[in-house]
């Protein structure tokens, strides 16, 4: 067991970086494009709705109209940024987190899981914003929600965590069994 | 490493990940904003109580309230727009207040009409009706709230009946509590109804000639 405190820290799997870049790559280029391309994604979502007005509840009176359309182009654009965010931020967890198991953690199909975690969970989430930002137009603000939730943030949330409550037992243990020792 | 000390901390995570229902995801809060219209109204309303008469006339001169009373205006009294123009040019607050009361009293009014006849449709669901119904009190909210005062201030019966009536139909749009039958959208005929009869009414006896009843 390397001790916790000890100055040799091991670099994860070239793969784990390369996908935590790729996500802060995704973030940088999702976070340009978005300010470029702020008003053509604004027309492409609002002909989008405005040619499914029984999905976004729409009822032809503009008094009433421009509410649901502003709220739903609030979100869309919401998901982008949202996007933007995550997958810049997980991209720097995955580095980090995956360099904490990667050191402490001596079990080689334990680690190899929780990296494994770490990464999928931690590039995945992030899509999820994307996922429900494209889906706004033609399926609503609910039920896009759902769909993004239960196809990504569910499931790429739960690895991440999962794996998170995992390093922190094993870091926890590590100390545990340093100061016995 | 022992197999117990992986499977500690793994069945206590799967717990935490598992043991409510679908985590809520932080996907943002919508505030809702003023329209053009409202922002409108605001800023030559503040205008005018400051007295600043020239600043709230160039306002509505060249703003979308000014527009707005041009594409109603069929369903408007008469020379409204002609009248508010010539009570800022003449620097006479409480008339301007009042034939801006009339206006959004009438956009009010016009909302409760077609909200009426969108939810008598039979072809739609009652759910549908519902949520409808719900769009549609937010909207003649919107307006409305933006002059209730100056309608209390003028005819606080009227004030006080589009309140009850308004509170009496946001209970059938309310989401129905777990087990109880969903909300009738019928319901919302009459109170859509009688919103509409008395701000009719308000805006008959508002055009005719100013009057105070407080």
């Amino acid at each position: 067991m390397i001790e916790p405190d000890s100055p040799t820290w091991r670099v994860p799997p070239r793969w784990v970086l390369l996908v935590a870049v790729l996500s802060i790559v995704a973030a940088e280029v999702g976070g340009g494009a978005m300010a470029r391309f702020k008003v053509e994604l604004t027309r492409w979502a609002r002909d989008g709705m405005l040619a499914r007005p029984g999905v976004h509840g729409l009822v032809g009176v503009r008094d009433v109209d421009e509410r649901i359309l502003d709220e739903a182009l609030v979100k869309f654009d919401a998901g982008l940024r949202l996007f933007h965010m995550h997958a810049e931020g997980m991209g720097l967890v995955i580095i980090a987190t995956s360099m904490v198991a990667a050191t402490v953690i001596q079990n080689a199909a334990a680690r190899r899981a929780i990296i494994a975690l770490l990464t999928t969970g931690g590039a995945g989430y992030p899509v999820g914003y994307l996922v429900w930002s494209a889906l706004i137009p033609s399926h609503g603000l609910e039920r896009s929600k759902t769909i993004a939730e239960w196809l990504v943030w569910v499931p790429f949330g739960t690895a991440t965590i999962v794996a998170l409550w995992c390093l922190a037992g094993f870091v926890a243990w590590a100390l545990i069994a340093h100061r016995r020792a | 490493m022992t197999g117990r000390l992986v499977l500690v901390p793994a069945v206590l995570a799967a717990l935490v990940a598992l043991a409510g229902p679908a985590p809520a995801h932080h996907v943002g809060a919508y505030v809702p904003q003023d329209n053009a219209v409202t922002t409108n109204f605001k800023q030559v309303k503040f205008s005018v109580q400051a007295g600043k008469f020239d600043v709230a006339q160039r306002l509505f001169e060249s703003g979308p309230l000014r527009a707005e009373m041009r594409a109603h205006a069929a369903t408007l009294p008469s020379g409204l727009e002609d009248g508010t123009r010539a009570a800022l040019a003449a620097g006479d607050g409480p008339e301007v207040e009042r034939r801006l009361m009339i206006f959004f009293a009438a956009l009010a009014r016009d909302l409760a009409l077609e909200a009426d006849r969108q939810i008598a449709r039979p072809d739609v669901t009652a759910d549908a009706r519902v949520a409808t119904g719900k769009k549609f009190l937010e909207a003649i909210w919107r307006y409305y709230n933006l002059v209730d005062f100056a309608v209390a201030t003028r005819d606080n019966k009227a004030s006080v009946a589009v309140r009850l009536a308004f509170d009496e139909a946001e209970t059938y749009v309310k989401p129905a509590p777990a087990g109880t039958a969903p909300a009738d959208p019928a319901g919302l005929v009459k109170p859509l109804q009688r919103i509409a009869q008395v701000l009719s009414t308000l805006i008959e006896s508002s055009s005719m000639s100013p009057r105070r009843n407080s």
